[in-house]
Parts: structure tokens; sequence; C-alpha cells
């Protein structure tokens, strides 16, 4: 079950967040989007030989709470991708999945000529399709 | 989600744009057409590496960045890539393309053999003339190119020369 998914800019400026549990606190997951930014900085720049490549893009688990896994992505533009998901037994190949459909939505939203970089992503099919794509997600792993 | 349009209404537009901006919004101030078409090409430079970079490994240097720019990133672009590829290694990168594809259809003036006295001064300034109309339609690539590097995290300064038409070198300067 996704809790929410963010994305942040490349100067950890957010620009877009989307919860999908009436029950959490909002203001707690932004305080998780917000040390997983640092797990982020830190995997980016001291590269551990062992799991994750040095240049992929999809980061993985970035840390486990009590309740929620965070998963992280970061693009060619430095632009962070964060997951935060209550399932606890999670595929790592679905959330790949997930965040490549992801990637191409967000690059669609960005690609309108009102977008303004930098600024909060404000496109009501951007959110449509973030929505699809959670639904997608939550049904396959349901099975 | 996947239109598509012809190649040649894409070049048409561009010509468009930078006669449309030199000669009709900005006709009384034409200095500020170039930084205007330059920032128009930063934007669309900016959103392209967004979806050319998709599936793609990070890249680790600058000049990994700057070989994207002349393999995929151009021949996502104009179906080629860039022919020649010079670094100084501190920073500055010529990247020359032998028959750029916005400027094939720009007429190239031929030498003449001899030159009559009289008319020299007026053939230097005819020169000038088509030189500066020819690199009016070079702000927009050089725009595309810096907001391509700028989304990758390199800031940079972009010019082009024309010195022989149909190539078009452009250098990228990057800024410490």
């Amino acid at each position: 079950m996704i809790a929410c998914v963010a994305v942040v800019g490349h100067q950890n400026n957010p620009l877009y967040l989307q919860s999908f549990t009436e029950a959490d606190d909002a203001l707690k997951l932004h305080h998780i989007v917000h040390c997983s930014l640092d797990v982020i900085d830190e995997r980016v720049n001291n590269p551990k030989k062992s799991g994750t490549t040095l240049n992929e893009a999809f980061l993985g688990l970035l840390y486990p709470t009590e309740n929620y896994k965070i998963y992280g992505y970061l693009t060619n533009t430095k632009v962070k991708f964060i997951l935060v998901t209550t399932d606890l037994d999670v595929k790592d190949a679905d959330v790949r999945n997930f965040f490549r459909k992801f990637h191409l939505a967000y690059v669609d939203a960005v690609s309108n000529p009102f977008h303004v970089p930098g600024k909060k992503i404000t496109s009501r099919t951007f959110a449509e399709r973030v929505s699809n794509i959670v639904n997608t997600f939550w049904l396959n792993t349901a099975v | 989600m996947g239109r598509e349009v012809s190649e040649s209404c894409v070049d048409s537009l561009v010509i468009e744009m930078v006669s449309a901006y030199c000669n009709r919004f900005y006709a009384s101030k034409p200095e500020l057409a170039a930084p205007r078409i330059e920032a128009i090409g930063y934007q669309v430079g900016h959103q392209l590496s967004e979806r050319y970079t998709i599936e793609r490994p990070r890249f680790s240097d600058h000049l990994e960045a700057i070989k994207f720019i002349c393999k995929d990133f151009w021949s996502e672009l104009f179906k080629k890539q860039i022919d020649n590829l010079k670094t100084n290694h501190r920073g500055t990168f010529v990247l020359q393309d032998n028959r750029f594809r916005w400027l094939t259809r720009v007429s190239i003036d031929p030498s003449p053999a001899n030159t009559d006295l009289s008319q020299e001064p007026s053939l230097a300034t005819d020169e000038s003339k088509t030189a500066q109309a020819t690199s009016m339609h070079l702000y927009f690539p050089c725009g595309i190119i810096r907001g391509a590097l700028s989304n990758l995290g390199i800031p940079c300064a972009v010019s082009a020369d024309i010195s022989n038409l149909p190539a078009c070198s452009f250098v990228v300067r990057i800024k410490a």
C-alpha cells in the first residue's frame, strides 16, 4: 500500500508530494521524505561497491522505518523520486517498474511549455497519471 | 501522447521564429531579439534533456555529458551526430557539425574573383549583413545546448562560429 510519492528537484526543493492514505499525518510524510534526501546524498557521494552500481538511476531501499519502506530514484538531471510504502514485502522489480512509469509521467509533465522549471508541478494530468500508476502497483502486489 | 509533425514543419517554424523576433517583435530594438531567442532555446534544451536521458545511467563527468550531447542528443534532434569534438581539457569544447540542418537553407555568398575597388566598401557591408543575419539563426541551437547542459548540472556559455557554411561549430565554455 503506497503511502506517498514525492518529486524533489536538484536543489532539494519539493516539486510534487502526493499522499494516498488519509490516516497518516501529511507532516510526518513530509518529514520522512526530507530525511530520505540525506540518505540519497550519502548514497550518491559515497558509492558502495557492493549493491547498487555506481551510475544507476534506481537507488533501491533507502532506509526502513518501523512502519514504512522508502525507495529512491535519481535521474540524470538530479531530480529525485521518493516512494514511501507500507507494504512489508515489496518486490524490487515492482518498484523499478513503478519508477519507470513515474519517470515517463514526470518527463511529460515537465515538457509542458507552461511549466516553470523549479516550481511545483500543478498539472492535473500528471496527478491523474500518478494515481493510475499507484493503483496498478497496488493491484499487482495484492495478487 | 505520440503525435508527430514533419521535419520540414519544424525547420520552417525555426526560420519563422527568428524572422518574427528580428523583424516584427523587436524591430526597433534588434539587440533584444537574440537573448530572447536564446532563452527559448534554453527552455527547449532543458526539457529535451529530461526526455532524452530517461533509461540512461548517470554521467560520471563533464566529458560524458558532452559526449551524450554529441551523440544521442544530436541524433534525436537532427538524425545525425556531431562530426568532430575538440577540447582543450580545461573546460572548453568545440562541437563541429559539418552540415548543420538548420543552416542548409541559408545561401552562401560566393566570393567574387575580381573585386572592383569602388565596390569594396559595399561588399564588406553586404558580407557582414549576411553574416549577421545567419548568426541570428544560431542563437536557438546555442540555447538548446546550454539548456541541456545546465539541466545535467554543467553551467556553461555556448557560442557559435560560422566561418565555413554549412559547417557550424559550437564552442562550449564550462563555467568553473
